[in-house]
């Protein structure tokens, strides 16, 4: 049996429609989705099924057109600062794009992050620098850096506070063989010895086995689910 | 850690400079016209001040504008009624005939003072070289030349040449060390104003009331028409401990002039000179508003340019205040190092005014570095509020979403 407290995230009916007039896209069609507390599971999914999507409107970044959102036991309504203390307290983001900020230092992108969260940099960000291998680069602005190290800096900073949920938009996306293994090793471990819940999108079969729950997604909708 | 908008400051080196050099320049402009306006001014109310008296006798009809007064106006003889009138409180009286001439190509309001109470308008400053007229001979030619007049007020018809007669030289000005300095004349130099050739044979420290002092007859019989019977205005020293107020309205009563404090000097000039400080003013709100103008624009630019920074930021659970925060910080900064650039640009400007045009005075005072500072920090706050406002309505997705 199973209890609500058991999900840390449920959404219910999620509609999201994308771009005005003629060019709007109807992305997500009435999704349902719940997460377990420490689960790890995977989105998989065509371009243009709405992955991405659905991991924004899940982490609170924007709203659904229609559907509810719980995370952590808590209704999400449309107030703001709920969304942002959300976001601070449970969430932890790994994009595509890396999105670091331009201006700082790898090792200031995190402080920055965990600054937002009122903490700052402990012992577990020097050995999410050293597990990535980007303490060489910390120092180092992202334009200094290669695509793949911007990754894993990306990775730390998601990591570093230690947040409940983990959503990673193909975060191996841009890694090679060798640092996309040690990034899925490194989301098993926080995922069995943290109990922190991981939601990946990912287009890769070998990332997605290491999941815990494959979620096939198209149009919108999800298709199926391997265990 | 670097703060972050310091790290955008630095990122953007040359917009952010530009950004600050418009602060300072705007500053600086508050500041230095500021200080020129109220300096030059001020420094002729703080030489009133130097003069050893205590009232000023001035003719009813100016209602005791000090500022502009110059000329004929009083008859020399008031001297000797307060003199004789109210030698209970009053311990001298002063005329002064006033003048204006131009020297070092600036107008000044020449002082026409016999010698023996120069050292009342001079703050008994020592004279390199000396007084005019000092043993009285061009006085007593003078005295001569008005008893040969055919009748008691009549005008005299003498000539320059007469005047600067070396044996009763009446063409001798005393002028002060600012003047000097600036017009790089010496002791025995002659100079031409008003047509005449004159002889500076002193030159005493500035903060004495004028900066150029000339014989009273003198300064009476060129400017006043040949009429020497009147004076501009007198200056009034009362026995110590006499109340200023009663004893004003006493002599006012038995002159029928007005006889006001010589500290009043001072509101006269700024009253008399308002339009200027309002001009003044007026420049440097405009001035100041382009400058806030400026950064709002340059931190608009910047929220716009970094819609991703600030959709990351907020991705990672930013509050609005956080972002808030962070905007009017980097204008904060930009602002602190245009100001302080300002000031420094101020002092410089307020150097470069002395070294070029040394008659005028630059008075930098913590009053107006505090206002500069003030207006910016204010103005920097208010320019930040809308370009603040944007970064908290930036569409996260779409920011992180765009290419």
């Amino acid at each position: 049996m199973t209890h609500a407290d058991d999900y840390i995230l449920t959404a219910a009916g999620l509609d999201k429609s994308l771009g005005r007039g003629r060019a709007r896209v109807h992305v997500l069609r009435g999704l349902d989705l719940t997460v377990r507390r420490g689960e790890f599971l995977a989105v998989m999914g065509p371009s243009g099924c709405g992955k991405s999507t659905l991991l924004h409107v899940l982490g609170l970044m924007t709203p659904p057109d229609a559907g509810a959102i719980s995370v952590n036991g808590q209704v999400v309504t449309n107030d703001d600062r709920q969304r942002d203390i959300l976001r601070r307290k449970i969430f932890g983001f790994v994009f595509q794009r890396f999105n670091l900020l331009g201006a700082l230092s790898a090792a200031d992108n995190v402080s920055i992050s965990l600054r937002v969260r009122g903490a700052k940099p402990d012992g577990y960000v020097s050995e999410l620098f050293e597990t990535m291998g980007v303490s060489d680069v910390a120092a180092r602005k992202p334009s200094e850096m290669s695509i793949g190290q911007q990754q894993r800096v990306a990775v730390v900073r998601a990591l570093a506070h230690r947040p409940a949920l983990v959503l990673a938009d193909e975060p191996t996306g841009n890694l090679d063989s060798a640092n996309s293994r040690a990034l899925l090793q490194l989301f098993k471990q926080i995922n069995r010895n943290n109990g922190q819940t991981i939601v990946m999108i990912t287009h890769s079969p070998e990332a997605a086995s290491s999941a815990d729950r494959v979620m096939r997604m198209q149009d919108g909708q999800i298709l199926g689910q391997d265990f | 850690m670097r703060a972050l908008p310091l790290a955008n400051i630095l990122q953007h080196k040359l917009r952010s400079l530009l950004t600050a050099a418009g602060i300072a320049v705007s500053v600086c402009m508050l500041i230095t016209l500021s200080s020129l306006a109220r300096g030059s001014l001020f420094e002729i109310a703080d030489r009133w001040e130097s003069i050893d008296a205590d009232l000023m006798l001035l003719p009813r009809g100016l209602r005791g504008d000090s500022a502009t007064v110059a000329g004929s106006q009083l008859p020399d003889g008031l001297a000797d009624v307060i003199t004789a009138r109210h030698s209970d409180i009053v311990e001298y009286v002063v005329p002064v005939f006033l003048w204006q001439l131009q020297l070092a190509g600036q107008d000044h309001m020449a002082a026409g003072v016999d010698a023996g109470h120069w050292y009342v308008l001079s703050g008994r400053a020592k004279v390199n070289g000396r007084l005019y007229d000092p043993d009285g001979r061009f006085a007593r030619w003078l005295d001569e030349q008005i008893l040969a007049a055919p009748d008691e007020g009549a005008l005299l018809d003498i000539s320059a040449d007469q005047l600067g007669d070396p044996d009763h030289n009446g063409l001798e000005l005393v002028i002060d060390s600012r003047l000097a300095g600036a017009g790089r004349y010496r002791l025995g130099q002659t100079v031409n104003t008003a047509g005449y050739d004159w002889t500076i044979v002193g030159i005493v420290p500035a903060g004495g009331m004028t900066r150029i002092y000339m014989p009273r007859r003198t300064a009476q019989y060129l400017a006043g028409s040949g009429n020497i019977t009147r004076s501009t205005l007198m200056f009034i020293k009362l026995i110590p401990g006499v109340d200023r107020g009663p004893a004003a309205r006493q002599i006012a009563e038995s002159t029928r002039a007005d006889a006001v404090p010589v500290a009043d000097h001072r509101d006269k000039l700024t009253s008399k000179f308002r339009m200027m400080f309002v001009y003044v003013d007026t420049v440097n709100v405009i001035a100041m508003g382009i400058a806030f103008l400026f950064i709002m624009v340059m931190l608009y630019a910047m929220v716009l340019q970094r819609t991703r920074d600030i959709a990351i930021l907020k991705a990672n659970g930013a509050s609005n205040a956080f972002l808030l925060r962070q905007v009017m910080a980097e204008s904060m900064i930009i602002t602190a190092i245009g100001t302080a650039g300002g000031i420094v640009g101020s002092f410089l400007a307020a150097w470069a005014i002395q070294v070029f045009r040394p008659l005028l005075t630059v008075q930098i005072t913590i009053r107006w570095i505090v206002i500069a500072v003030a207006i910016a920090t204010v103005g920097a706050a208010a320019s930040a509020l809308y370009p603040a406002w944007r970064a908290t309505r930036v569409d996260m997705v779409e920011a992180l979403t765009l290419e």
